[in-house]
């Protein structure tokens, strides 16, 4: 698989994930999970490079990351609005 | 400039009341004097969180700048509307210089920047060795990004699920003891591993810690994921002159570091000879002489530190590698385990990267969610870690304790001749 496809398909599961209302971030563990043939340091690559394209969004807890489709589900802000002056 | 708003605050002000120096006094006196409303906001949240006995912080989100998937940790109050100014109080990890050497008029610089566009507190360092700013908002993460790395030439450290900032001990630069050159080490890595660095590869965090000797400044063996801790292969080396200076009390032990009370004089027997964790030392009184069996010393450096004149750590240096490392998360804490005894250093360190792009792809590969290496080679089995996966042969060094389970199960090609299961034939001696 090259890096195009690979990108296409990382951005098809993230696609298919929100569509039957499953989880909209997910760690590249479960990116490596549903594509069984890539090897792992390429997907990391292929979804680093996808944030990089604007097509992926990273969201951290501080101690793990997660990648997500942006604007889709739980924002950068996690929620949290700033209040008016 | 609008009127600051103060909070009632009895409980955090009683820590101003020990003998110690309070981080409340020195908060508040930093909001009074730069007129900072995010110190009493923060103060104020902190009682709230004593009061309720639970923390206001949300954590989350918030990443880094743009291309870092690492660096930026998100921090927001739940009671915003009680403490506005640290809606949003963001930290930012900054990778610190290798041993932790700064130049003043760089702190001065940064401590300007940090009073401009954040909070100014900062924490020096983080556990993971990085420099800690406190608190800002997410439309300055970028300005803070932008001059952290064109006008001080720094960079953003690890978080989330990266490649953490390396972080060694002073080494060479101040001590004696240094077995490796552990700045350099350090920052070749740093460099090398910048892309793991900075954004998310792994399914957990990992850290490198670099020790120049047993005594372990930085504590690599209970905090790293792959520790390098300096150690030698030849023997210790004795200057027989100086012992004896030791035991007539010509020359301080510990180099007067315990000097400020009367311990009476220096016994070698008590303070070094029977202090030695595997009994490898004897003191000759008649001859005047000390005798170190070096095969069976376990490089604690006890003695050395003890007679600093007299021993020295021998000759033929590099490293012990250990691995695995952790705090609790899946599993309990534990302590790094012993993977090779023994590797000189060269730079630009080949063997080591080669050595940890093997451990990274297979933890890459087979790694649960949040599984540190540790918590992974647990799972999998130390042996079948050194054998299958990084294709070394098991050594007596790798056993921690000698095992408990009796039953020692063989694979075919572990047994020279192998052997044939025929169960058939089994069953006719056997009937079920």
């Amino acid at each position: 698989m090259d890096k195009a496809e690979l990108k296409q398909k990382i951005l098809e599961v993230m696609e298919a994930k929100i569509k039957k209302g499953g989880k909209t971030k997910i760690y590249l563990k479960d990116l490596q999970r549903e594509i069984p043939g890539a090897n792992p340091r390429e997907i990391k690559n292929a979804a680093n490079e996808l944030v990089r394209e604007g097509k992926l969004e990273y969201f951290s807890t501080g101690s793990t990351v997660m990648f997500g489709l942006p604007g889709v589900g739980m924002g950068l802000e996690a929620g949290v609005e700033k209040p008016e002056e | 400039m609008s009127e600051i708003k103060k909070h009632d605050t009895p409980m955090v002000d009683q820590l101003k009341s020990g003998p110690w120096p309070s981080f409340v006094d020195d908060i508040y006196s930093y909001g009074e004097k730069h007129k900072k409303q995010c110190a009493f906001d923060l103060m104020g949240q902190l009682e709230l969180s004593y009061k309720h006995k639970e923390t206001h912080w949300k954590h989350g989100g918030i990443v880094g700048v743009f291309g870092y998937g690492g660096g930026v940790i998100g921090r927001y109050s739940d009671q915003q509307e009680k403490f506005p100014s640290i809606w949003a109080f963001h930290t930012i990890r900054v990778h610190h210089p290798a041993g932790k050497w700064y130049h003043t008029a760089a702190l001065r610089k940064l401590c300007d920047m940090w009073d401009h566009r954040g909070s100014g507190f900062v924490n020096f360092h983080g556990s993971t060795g990085d420099m800690v700013l406190l608190g800002t908002t997410t439309e300055q993460l970028e300005p803070v990004f932008f001059d952290l790395t064109h006008q001080f030439h720094w960079d953003l450290g690890g978080s989330g699920s990266n490649l953490r900032s390396p972080a060694c001990c002073m080494g060479k630069s101040r001590c004696e003891w240094a077995l490796f050159d552990t700045q350099e080490i350090d920052y070749e890595l740093t460099m090398h591993f910048q892309d793991e660095l900075h954004r998310p590869a792994f399914p957990y965090k990992f850290k490198f810690k670099f020790s120049g000797c047993p005594l372990d400044c930085v504590a690599a063996i209970a905090r790293a994921d792959l520790s390098f801790i300096g150690t030698w292969i030849d023997e210790i080396q004795i200057d027989q002159e100086a012992v004896k200076a030791y035991v007539n009390g010509e020359l301080k032990p510990n180099a007067g570091a315990f000097s400020d009370r009367d311990w009476g004089p220096f016994d070698i027997k008590k303070e070094v000879i029977d202090l030695c964790p595997t009994k490898c030392m004897h003191w000759d009184e008649k001859e005047q002489k000390l005798y170190i069996n070096n095969k069976d010393c376990v490089r604690c450096m006890h003695c050395i530190a003890v007679m600093p004149k007299a021993l020295k750590p021998g000759k033929d240096r590099g490293v012990s590698i250990l691995i695995g490392a952790k705090s609790v998360i899946l599993e309990g804490a534990q302590l790094s385990t012993l993977l090779i005894p023994f590797m000189r250093l060269e730079p630009p360190y080949d063997d080591v990267k080669e050595l940890v792009y093997k451990i990274w792809d297979y933890w890459m590969e087979v790694g649960k969610n949040r599984e540190r290496v540790g918590e992974l080679i647990q799972r999998i089995g130390l042996n079948r870690f050194i054998v299958d996966v990084m294709g070394m042969k098991p050594i007596p060094q790798h056993v921690r304790i000698p095992r408990n389970d009796p039953y020692i199960f063989w694979r075919e090609e572990e047994v020279p001749g192998g052997w044939k299961r025929d169960i058939k034939e089994f069953r006719k001696r056997h009937p079920a």
